[in-house]
Formats: structure tokens, sequence, C-alpha cells
């Protein structure tokens, strides 16, 4: 049955790919001109700049272009349309050329997504952590003053302004003397490896801290809800009647059922994450995939685009294909079907 | 045995490092900060001017632009110009050497104009060697060029023409657009040192540089992705200049400790500028190639556009939408540019009553009392769609104070912000709108923007107000052929004062570039120059560490 989940994962990506496609085939956009008028461009230099990026060919069999709508030819060879070239050439692994780079789409976006799983892993680990331990204490200590400070102040927490907090923390960190942006200070390459890792510390710092703050409230409060939820089972006053611990019943007994809805969100917030932390990036100068997007769209780069967007959509089904796995790991109820 | 020896490497390593740090004196790196890097290394391709700040510190080009606008010949010792004036001979300095240690020769010369000659697809630097014939190298020490016409400019063509080297550009010539260029060797008084896209370039400085090596030893560009992060970043000192800041920050940074505010105009001639379509419908261009025409027909009328540009505030402009950093706009050529400004040009006064009269007499009246005037024959109201591209920061706010103050004369404006390549193709060459808000940057050389408002661009699409005049297309000729520099700026300023005197544009404001740099770092900035542009190699060679 995992086969039929796969297959279906396949087919999804399949859809997005052409979905993909001809999404920014439909938006405006001349890479020979880059919205910018330029009495030095000449005609001739216009097309040859198109025949690079190949937007010469016809779209596909019967249309020139989709914006504006221009008829072709529906008798042209379909391997030589541009449809079926960025298939072609995306199955060996090419996802065409950045038009603001002129750059491989794939190697730019290769180095960006490692900055973002770094940053989201590190800000995702610690959120799960901080969130379920303080969720776990909130549960169990149930309307009491430690229970309404963890609550509002993870009710405040998810609701803070991803942007607004990023600020202030940038403003607050960097008066303490912590770099201001970027992954790395610039020129400590030749540095010994400790100084570098240290350094990349101290750069990750800021950014992991907003990250864990946002999606940390958001954690808890699942946490603490389902584990209430738990808590209230008969199973758990059996426990209790057989005399077992606190800490017995919160970790052999309620903890891993209450974590089912939490791995649900953590799935889905990890696939959509990897474009997400846009704000955070955007403060921050996160050389990541969402400044990647966040920059792209104003530079009407496409390719890149179209390839960021295949990047996340595939990682959103993976992080759902996991979660469904870990669920029935979880919970042998749940079958994987 | 082996693991030992890598720990009696990293000791040595260790005390090496350490003994490099503390004897040779702590090196000098001046950190830069700014709101985008390069889009590419490889000089063909490049669009932004943060590429070309880069390029000018890695590469020579024949020509060093200074920041008066005047030119000096840099690997050349001297030229001579035959007299038909189509054969430049240069005779070219020896013993320049490649960052990679090979020779310069005139050789890379001749092969690095030739592949700009043929590369067709490098956007801008391919139009610079439009009337090229060849560019051939007899000796090591000797360029010859030759044209098919004598032109006035031939130093701001070559001045952006980056000589690459021969031994390592010769295996792209045919795919040279793919060629990403990242050990970027150049003749340059800076070398590549490490560039990591979108993060930050670090430049170590050239000390065999043929003309004295720069002050300082290193310099890095770091990017920060937006404006207030960059104010913070010199405030704490984390950088030593930034090379832009908001207009909106610049009252909070004067009173910041050790950083000073630097004004002063935009080292690319940068105009902004109100687009007022008023294109004979004689002149439109034809269907097949997109024309539409289907401006305001009162907007041909230039008592109409003369009582536009009385109309316009231009002090109130720069004081709401710039904050005061702006110069009253006057002419097609911005002040910045020196000689080439005409100085002359006295501008419409803000009169709104004189512009009421202007109306009131070529018959605009308020036929129906509805407080909009109407077309002498009462066809329609003067009212004009006003657009601009959704990029712009200033238009919105431009668009309003607009409004109000032709409101006074009785003209209202429909407002709207379109996406850039959308308006682009709803402006040129279809001129398919009323007016527009947008604006130029150009060349050093006044010849990009004097070509803008020439009939025989309407077609093109450069022509973005339909304007034609045979005066004005006579003296575009002229000047572009004229080889006395006084009577070609003659011919410029004749052009700048027709453009003015026939309203053909409102030019609003002219902007001031703003940056700013740490005075307890180092000295010698060149910020009391008529243009600034602190990031340019003419500071960076100069600054010293302070002491």
């Amino acid at each position: 049955m995992l086969l039929k989940r796969l297959g279906w994962a396949l087919f999804t990506i399949l859809f997005v790919v052409i979905l993909n496609f001809f999404l920014f085939r439909i938006l405006p956009g001349d890479p020979a001109r880059q919205g910018i008028r330029d009495p030095r461009l000449s005609l001739e230099t216009i097309n040859a700049i198109r025949v690079r990026f190949g937007l010469d060919k016809p779209v596909i069999n019967c249309f020139e272009t989709l914006n504006p709508i221009k008829i072709g030819s529906c008798g042209v060879n379909p391997l030589d349309t541009q449809f079926f070239i960025y298939v072609g050439n995306l199955l060996k692994g090419d996802m065409g050329t950045s038009f603001y780079y002129n750059r491989p789409v794939e190697e730019v976006l290769g180095e960006r997504l490692w900055n973002t799983i770094l940053l989201i892993g590190a800000g995702q680990i610690l959120a799960i952590l901080l969130g379920v331990i303080f969720g776990l204490f909130a549960a169990w200590k149930v309307r009491t003053a430690l229970d309404y400070t963890a609550l509002i102040s993870g009710l405040v927490a998810w609701s803070l302004p991803t942007f607004w907090l990023a600020i202030i923390l940038l403003f607050w960190g960097t008066n303490m003397g912590l770099p201001i942006g970027g992954k790395a200070t610039p020129g400590m390459s030749s540095y010994p490896f400790m100084d570098q890792l240290g350094d990349l510390f101290q750069h990750l710092f800021l950014p992991t801290l907003a990250y864990t703050i946002i999606y940390m409230g958001e954690y808890m409060l699942i946490m603490r809800s389902s584990l209430l939820d738990v808590l209230a089972e008969d199973y758990i006053m059996a426990a209790k009647a057989k005399g077992l611990s606190t800490f017995q019943i919160l970790k052999d007994h309620a903890l891993k059922n209450s974590m089912l809805p939490l791995v649900t969100i953590i799935a889905i917030n990890l696939g959509f994450t990897v474009a997400g932390v846009i704000q955070i990036e955007t403060v921050f100068s996160w050389p990541g995939l969402g400044g990647a997007i966040f920059e792209s769209v104003g530079r009407k780069d496409y390719p890149l685009l179209q390839g960021a967007f295949l990047l996340i959509a595939i990682c959103v089904i993976l992080a759902n294909l996991i979660a469904d796995l870990t669920y029935s790991y979880l919970d042998p109820r749940v079958q994987v079907d | 045995m082996n693991r030992k020896l890598l720990y009696v490497m990293m000791i040595i390593a260790l005390i090496l490092s350490a003994c490099g740090g503390g004897g040779a004196g702590k090196p000098s790196v001046v950190r830069i900060g700014w709101s985008n890097g390069p889009d590419t290394l490889n000089p063909g391709l490049a669009w932004l001017a943060e590429s070309y700040t880069i390029y000018e510190l890695i590469y020579d080009s024949m020509y060093d632009l200074n920041l008066d606008g005047s030119f000096q010949l840099t690997v050349a010792d001297s030229v001579s110009v035959s007299d038909d004036g189509m054969t430049y001979t240069y005779k070219i300095k020896q013993g320049i050497k490649w960052h990679d240690g090979q020779p310069f020769t005139a050789k890379d010369i001749a092969f690095s104009y030739t592949l700009y000659k043929n590369r067709d697809d490098f956007p801008t630097l391919h139009s610079y060697t439009e009337h090229f014939v060849s560019s051939v190298a007899p000796d090591d020490t000797t360029l010859v060029l030759k044209l098919d016409q004598a032109i006035p400019n031939i130093e701001s063509r070559l001045v952006f023409l980056y000589i690459l080297p021969e031994h390592i550009w010769k295996a792209y010539t045919d795919n040279a657009a793919e060629f990403e260029n990242l050990e970027m060797i150049g003749s340059g008084p800076f070398k590549m040192k490490e560039y990591k896209p979108n993060e930050f370039i670090d430049l170590s400085t050239n000390v065999d540089y043929q003309s004295g090596r720069a002050k300082v030893d290193e310099v890095i560009f770091q990017v920060f992705s937006s404006p207030d992060v960059l104010v913070q970043a010199i405030k704490t000192g984390q950088v030593d200049m930034i090379t832009e800041l908001p207009n909106t920050s610049v009252e909070a940074l004067k009173t910041a400790e050790n950083v000073k505010v630097a004004v002063g105009a935009p080292f690319a001639p940068n105009i902004s500028d109100i687009i007022l379509n008023q294109v004979d419908p004689a002149n439109c261009p034809p269907e097949a190639d997109g024309g539409v025409c289907s401006g305001h027909p009162a907007l041909r009328d230039k008592q109409v556009r003369l009582a536009l540009a009385y109309a316009t505030d231009k002090e109130k402009l720069i004081d709401v939408v710039l904050i005061g950093y702006g110069t009253p706009g006057i002419a097609l050529i911005p002040d910045g540019m020196g000689e080439w400004f005409n100085s002359s040009i006295k501008d419409f006064e803000f009169d709104t009553a004189k512009a009421n009269q202007l109306l009131d007499d070529a018959g605009y009246k308020d036929a129906n009392g509805d407080g909009i005037r109407d077309m002498p024959d009462g066809s329609r109201p003067l009212t004009f769609r006003l657009n601009w591209p959704t990029s712009s920061i200033v238009a919105p706010r431009m668009a309003e104070l607009l409004g109000e103050m032709w409101k006074e004369i009785g003209i209202t404006l429909e407002p709207q912000a379109i996406e850039d390549d959308a308006l682009t193709s709803k402006c040129c060459p279809a001129l398919d709108y009323d007016l527009m808000l947008w604006g130029w940057v150009a060349d050093p050389d006044p010849a990009t923007l004097l070509i803008i408002p020439a009939t025989d661009q309407i077609v093109t699409g450069y022509n973005e107000t339909g304007y034609s005049n045979p005066r004005y297309d006579e003296l575009n000729v002229q000047q572009g052929t004229e080889l006395d520099h006084a009577k070609r700026v003659q011919m410029v300023w004749e052009m700048q004062k027709i453009v003015h005197d026939d309203v053909v544009y409102i030019i609003p404001f002219n902007y001031k570039q703003i940056q700013a740099y740490r005075t307890d770092r180092f000295t010698g900035w060149l910020d009391g120059e008529t243009k600034l542009a602190l990031e340019d190699v003419t500071s960076l060679m100069v600054i010293e560490p302070v002491k």
C-alpha cells in the first residue's frame, strides 16, 4: 500500500510540474528587458537574449506565447517546444537558467536550500523540544499559575507578527554585539574550522531564536490541549490507580498518544517552512530559499521561481508522506493505505 | 601515524597563523554594506550598478571615469587619432600583469573588443561597439581601433568595455554568455578573493597594480536585505560604509556617533520624469508594430502642457517625496552631469494663477460646471490617466500630490499603478496612456538621454512621449558626429532648451545619492565632489585606516 502512496505523490509532483510551467508563461515579463527600458538595447540584442533562454521557440504546439496569447502552428515538432524541452531537461536534473543570475537554477537553489534547512532544522528542533516540554508542564499543572503563564505566553508568541518580532530581535541582538545578518562573517573562510563554526552559531542565533519563538507557541498550545484530552481518559485513571508515578504516567502512557496531532502540524509546517521563513530570512539577510523566492518575485526570475515552487511542492509532499508513516508508527491502529 | 602528522601540522599551522597575524600588523579591511550584490560576474551579462562597481575594481578599461565626469587613460600611455577621426592608436603600457601573473598586452584588449563586438547577446556592453570596424594589436604595446565614422565620445564607449584576459576567455568565445567567471582574473587594483552570491564579495588589494596599490588591504561588500538593517549595521559599526539609505533614515543617522552622512549627485545620471503623451496621430507607429496612440488630445496642445508645468510645485514634491534630498528638475540632462547640463535654462515658476490663465486663454473652459475643464469643443473633460510602474517607491506619493496641485487648475487625474512590464507594453511604442511617472538611468555621455525624444525613436519605443521636432532630430544627428567638444556642448544645451520650452517632459526633481560612513575607521572618503559614489574605485584607492 506504500507503493500506492508513492504513486500518488509522484502524480502530484507531475501535476505541479505542468501547472508551474504554464503559470509562469501566463505572467508578464521579458528576460531580455528585465523591466528595464534601455535605449542602448537593440532589437538584435533582444532577439539574441531570447534565443539564449530558449524563448524563441513556441511554448507548446498551437501556442507561440501565452502572454499575450499568440496562436502558432500546431504542426511543429512537440520536442522542439519550450514545454517538452523543459520536461526533458528536468528529467536530466536541469531546471533551466536563472534570468537574473545567468546560472543554472539547480545550483542557485541548491546553495540556498541547505542554508534554509540549517535554519529551520535548528529552529524546529528547539521549537518542538521546548513546545512539548512546556505543553507537558502546562497540561500537568492545569489551572495553576504555571499553566496560565504558559498559556498566555504561548498565545502571544503564536500571534506575534514574524517580521516585527524579527526586527525587534535584530535591534536588541545587534546592540548586544551579535552579527546583524548573513550566514557568516565575510573573509573568515581561511580561519580555523572551529572559529568558522563559532561564527556560524553567532549568525544562527537570532534567526533561530525568532523562528523558535514563533513556532514554539503553536506547538505548546497543541501539546497542552491534546495532553489534557489524553489525561482525561479512563486508562490514565487506571494507571493512577495502579500507583504509577507522575513521570511514568506521562512518559509511558500519555505522551505518545498526545503526540499525534502535533506530528501532523510539524509535518505540515516542515513542508511549508522551507518557503515560509521568507520574513525571517529577509530581516536577517539569511541566504536561504525564502529570501530567494522573495527576491525573484521582484526580479521576475521565472525559471528560478518555477524551480523553487517545484522544490517546495516536493518538500510538502514528502513531509506529508513522512507524517503518514510516523503516524502509523506512533499509533498502530492507523494503517497506511 | 597519519593522525599524529595531522596534529603536528595543525599545531604548526596554528603557530604560523598566530605569527602571521601578530607580525605583519592587522590587515585593514573595509566593510561595505549594500542591499544588492552583483547579478553576475560575467561583465557581458550584467544589468545592476552593483555589478559594474565590482568590475571597476577588478578590471581595467581603456579609460577611467572621474567623479567630475572627465576621463583619463588607464592602461595606455598615449592615444593618437587619425585626421578623419576614424582610427585610434593606443600605446599600451608595458609590464602590466594579470592577477594570475600572465602578461597583459594589447592583444588582450583587441581580443576583448572583438568579443564584445561579436556577442550580440551581451545586453548592454555590445551596444558600445556600434561603430567599431576592427580592433587589432600589431604588437604587444599597440592597439589600433578602426571605426566606421568619426564619433565624439570614444571615451564613454570604452570606459565600460572591461579588458578581459584572452588566455582565459578564448575558450568561451562561442558561448561567452554561459561563462560564470567566478575566478574573475582581471588586471585592476583589486583581486577576487571570495564570492558567495547574495552574501558577500571579498576582494584583496592587488599590490602590484600598475599605477600604485590601494592603501587598504581588503574590501568586503556584504548584502543586507533591507535598508533599515543597513542603517543598523553602520550604527553598530558592523560595516564602515553603506551605499544607500532611505531618505527617512537620514535624520536619525545624522545624530549617530561616529557616523557621517554624505549627500551628492548620483554617479550614474538618473532622471525622474512626468511623461506626457503628445504623439501626433500622423506619427503613430503602425498597428502592426503595436501603435495604439490613445493619448488625450489636450496633451498635444503646448498650452495645456505649459499650464501643467506652471501648476507643478517642484519644491513641495522634493520636500514631501524626497524629504528634501533632491534638486528641482529642469532639463532632460540632470544637473549632476557637469558641463553637459544646460544651467542657463530658466524653469517655469510655480504659479497656479498663470496656469489657469493659460488654460482660459486657450479655450479650455468648464462647460458643464462640474469643476473640471473641458476641451474647447466641449467633447471631453480634461481628465488624464496617470500611470506608474509598481516597482516605483516614490510614484504613489507623487501621484497624490500632482492630483492635488492640478485640481487647482481644473484638471483631474485617474491614478493607477501598473506592473512594470505591462506598463512598458502600454507605453512604447503603443503610446496607450496619457501621463506616466517613470525615469531613466543613463551613461556618462549625454547621447543616451538625448536620443529619447528623437522622432525615429517613436517606433522603437524609446521616444515615450511621441514628441517630434525636425530641428531636434537634426541636432541629435549632429551632436553624434561633432568632434569639436565646445560645439557639441552647445548643441546639447540647445536640445535641452527645446525639450524644456516645448514641455516634452515635466522633470519634477533630480535625485540625490545618500550614503554614510564611519568616521572612526577610515579617512579620505571622497564625499566633497559633485558626484557621490564612496563604493567607487576612486574612493577605495585613497582611503586609509584611522591612526
